[in-house]
C-alpha cells in the first residue's frame, strides 16, 4: 500500500478501522433495540390495535356494503357517475378473481398510512411554509426519505419492531409522506400575497388566515400531494410484504419467486385498480375545490 | 483491481487482432444465491475457476426456484454451487433426463439440516420444549404479534421451496388446533429478522430454519424433535407436494445439497467438473466459516481470501498440483 500515493488512490479507511466502525454502530443499535425495543413496541400498540380493528372491519363487512360505501364516497368526492360505476365494476372484478381479502388488507393499510401521512405531513408542510429555516432543514431530510432504498431502513425497523403491520406502516409512511409535505409547503407559499394582505386588512388573526385563506387556496396543491402520497404508498405494497405485511404484495412476491405469471399479473392489476380509483377520486375532488375557490 | 482493469483494457485493444484469448472454459456464469453459505461457495468457485482454470467467471444473483428453472429452460447460469434439490426434485430430474442439466457433486458432505427450531434458552428453562408435544402443550408462550388469542409459528417465505413442506407439516401436526397460526415472514430477511429480534430480547420464537447458516452459528437454537423419526419416502411423496392432502408428521430428512451445472458447461469444461465432484464442506466447517463471516462482517471476496489462506488442507484436496500452484500464486497477489 505504501507505494500508492493519495493522488492515484482515494484515501480509504483500512479494513480493520472500517470493521470497527461497522461493529460499533451495529453493537450500539443492538443494545438500543434490546434496551428500548419493548417500550417502542408498546408505544405503537394503539396504532396496531387500530390497524387490526380496521382490517377486521373491512374483512368482515359484506362485500356489497364495502362497494356501496366506496361508491358513495367516490360520488360525494367526485360527483361523477362514470367514476362511481367504474369503481363498482373494478371491485366486483377483484372479488370475482378471488382477490377480495388481499385487496381489503392492502386497502386498510394504505388508508391508514395515508391518513397518518396527512395528519403528520400537512402540519409539517405548514411550518415549512412559514419559516425558511424549517424549510432548509426539512427539505434534505425529505430527499433522504425519498431516495434511501427501502431495504436499508427495513433492517433496523424489523430488529426493533419485528415483522408485521407496524413496521410495514412505518416503511410505507417514510416512503410516501414527502409529496404531501412538499406540496403543502408549495401550495401555501404560492398563495397570493395580496389576498393575504386583504385578509390581514380585514383583521384576520394568523390562525384565521391559515384556516380561512391559506389552506383553502392551497387545497388543489395539497390534494395533488395527497394523491401522490397514495400512489407511492401503493407502490410500497410489494416491498412491505417482504416484512410480512399481508395483502396484494404477498401473491406478487410469490409469483416472482415461482414464475406464476398469471397470479402476478392479476394481483398487479388489482394494485393498479386501487391506484386508479384513489387517484381519480382525489384528483376530481381537487379539481372541484379549485373550481369552488378559484372561480375558474 | 487496477491491474485487472488495465489488463482488461489491454485485452480489449488487442482483441481486434487476436481471435480469442480466454481458455476453452470461456465465460462462466455462477449463481450467487441469496443466502450466505451459497454466496460464499459461489465466491470460492469463482476464484478457483478464474485463477485455477482460466475461466472468465461472473456471479449472477440467484434464488433456488428461478435459478433452477432458468438453468433447465435457458441453460443459464452455468453453475449453481449450492443447490437444494429437495422440493424441485421433479423438475430437476426431468432436466437431467432431458440432458439439460447435470449434478456435479455434493456441496455439503453430510447434508443440510432443516427443521423447526426454538431458542436454546427456552429449552434450558423447560426441557419439554425440545419436543413437539411440549410445544403444543405450551402454545401460549409463543405469542402472536397481532392477535393475542393466537400463537405464532414462523413459516417459510412465500415462494421458497420450504414453504410447501412447512405448511404441510403445520397441517400434519394440527398446530392450528393448538392456536398456532402459520405466519409468512415475506422474505428471508424477514424470517432472519424475526428470529434475531426474538433472540436478542430472549423472547419466545418457534419456526422454520435451516443449517448451515450464520444465524444458527451465532444463536443457539434447538431443533425440535417431532417424535416421529424420518419417513423419507413420505416426505418426498407428500410433504414436498402441494397437492398432497394427507400429510403425516415426519422429521426433515437431511437435505441433499448439490452443485448443479448445465449440460453445455459440463461438456465444455471437464476439468472443472472434476473439481466440482471433489469440492465439499462439512456442516461444522461451514458454520465456522459463516460465523467468522458474520463476525467480521466480511463480504464474499474477503471471506474467500480468509478461506484460501487458512483452510489449505481443505481446498488442496479438491485440485491437482498444477492448479494448486496457480491458486497459491493468485492468493499471494491478493
Amino acid at each position: 500500500m505504501s507505494d500508492k500515493s493519495w493522488l492515484s488512490e482515494i484515501p480509504q479507511l483500512d479494513r480493520h478501522q472500517l470493521l470497527d466502525l461497522k461493529k460499533t454502530l451495529d453493537g450500539a443499535f443492538r443494545n438500543f433495540s434490546r434496551e428500548y425495543g419493548d417500550n417502542i413496541e408498546a408505544f405503537f400498540d394503539p396504532l396496531l390495535s387500530f390497524l387490526i380493528w380496521f382490517e377486521k372491519l373491512l374483512l368482515s363487512s359484506p362485500w356489497w356494503l364495502v362497494i356501496a360505501a366506496l361508491a358513495t364516497f367516490a360520488y360525494i368526492a367526485s360527483r361523477s357517475w362514470k367514476l362511481t360505476l367504474g369503481i363498482i365494476v373494478a371491485f366486483f372484478l377483484i372479488g370475482f378473481f378471488g382477490m377480495w381479502d388481499d385487496t381489503m388488507r392492502t386497502m386498510s393499510i394504505i388508508l391508514v398510512s395515508t391518513l397518518l401521512s396527512i395528519t403528520l405531513g400537512v402540519p409539517i408542510g405548514v411550518s415549512m411554509a412559514r419559516s425558511n429555516r424549517v424549510q432548509s432543514i426539512v427539505t434534505p431530510i425529505l430527499d433522504v426519505m425519498q431516495t434511501m432504498p427501502a431495504f436499508v431502513y427495513l433492517i433496523p425497523v424489523v430488529m426493533l419492531l419485528g415483522i408485521g403491520k407496524i413496521p410495514g406502516v412505518i416503511a410505507v409512511i417514510i416512503y410516501s409522506i414527502p409529496p404531501v409535505i412538499r406540496l403543502t409547503n408549495l401550495g401555501i407559499r404560492l398563495v397570493d400575497k395580496e389576498v393575504l394582505e386583504a385578509a390581514t386588512a380585514y383583521g384576520a388573526s394568523p390562525m384565521q388566515r391559515l384556516f380561512g385563506v391559506q389552506l383553502p387556496l392551497a387545497m388543489p396543491n395539497i390534494m395533488a400531494g395527497i394523491n401522490q402520497t397514495i400512489m407511492m404508498a401503493l407502490a410500497m405494497v410489494v416491498i412491505a410484504s417482504m416484512i410480512g405485511v399481508k395483502g396484494l404484495g404477498q401473491p406478487v412476491l410469490k409469483s416472482i419467486t415461482n414464475q406464476y405469471f398469471t397470479l402476478g399479473l392479476l394481483n398487479g392489476l388489482a394494485i393498479v385498480a386501487l391506484a386508479i380509483i384513489f387517484d381519480r377520486i382525489s384528483q376530481t375532488y381537487a379539481k372541484r375545490t379549485l373550481q369552488n375557490f378559484g372561480g375558474q | 483491481m487496477r491491474k485487472r482493469l488495465t489488463s482488461s483494457l489491454l485485452l480489449a485493444c488487442i482483441s481486434f487482432a487476436m481471435p480469442s484469448v480466454a481458455s476453452e472454459c470461456g465465460k462462466v456464469t455462477i449463481a450467487d444465491m441469496n443466502w450466505n453459505s451459497a454466496s460464499l461457495i459461489a465466491n470460492i468457485d469463482r476464484f478457483i475457476l478464474e485463477h485455477g482454470f482460466g475461466c472468465e467467471a461472473e456471479l449472477v444473483p440467484g434464488d433456488t426456484m428461478p435459478t433452477g428453472a432458468s438453468m433447465i429452460e435457458k441453460g443459464q447460469p452455468d453453475l449453481a454451487p449450492e443447490f437444494w434439490p429437495n422440493a424441485m426434485r421433479e423438475a430437476l430430474d426431468k432436466g437431467v433426463a432431458e440432458g439439460r442439466i447435470r449434478y456435479a457433486g455434493t456441496t455439503l458432505s453430510d447434508g443440510a439440516e432443516e427443521g423447526f427450531w426454538v431458542p436454546a434458552y427456552m429449552v434450558e428453562k423447560d426441557p419439554t420444549l425440545a419436543t413437539l408435544a411440549g410445544i403444543k402443550a405450551n402454545a401460549k408462550l409463543f405469542k402472536h404479534p397481532e392477535d393475542p388469542s393466537k400463537s405464532a409459528f414462523m413459516g417459510c417465505p412465500a415462494g421458497w421451496n420450504c414453504q410447501i413442506s412447512t405448511s404441510q407439516l403445520f397441517n400434519a401436526m394440527k398446530l392450528a388446533d393448538d392456536g398456532f397460526e402459520l405466519i409468512d415472514p415475506g422474505s428471508g430477511a424477514g424470517l432472519a429478522g424475526s428470529l434475531a429480534k426474538a433472540y436478542e430480547r430472549q423472547e419466545a420464537w418457534f419456526g422454520y430454519y435451516w443449517s448451515p447458516t450464520s444465524l444458527l452459528g451465532k444463536y443457539k437454537m434447538v431443533n425440535v424433535d417431532f417424535g416421529s423419526g424420518i419417513d423419507k419416502k413420505h416426505f418426498q411423496e407428500c410433504i414436498t407436494q402441494n397437492d398432497c392432502l394427507t400429510p403425516k408428521i415426519t422429521m426433515y430428512p437431511p437435505s441433499v445439497v448439490d452443485s448443479v451445472v448445465t449440460e453445455d458447461f459440463a461438456k465444455r469444461a471437464p476439468q472443472v467438473m472434476a473439481y466440482l465432484a471433489k469440492r465439499s464442506f462439512t456442516n461444522a466447517q461451514m458454520n465456522i466459516l459463516l460465523a467468522w463471516m458474520e463476525d467480521q462482517q466480511a463480504d464474499g471476496e474477503y471471506t474467500v481470501e480468509h478461506f484460501l489462506n487458512n483452510y489449505e488442507d481443505t481446498w488442496t484436496k479438491w485440485l491437482d498440483e498444477a492448479t494448486i500452484q496457480k491458486i497459491k500464486k493468485a492468493v499471494k497477489e491478493l
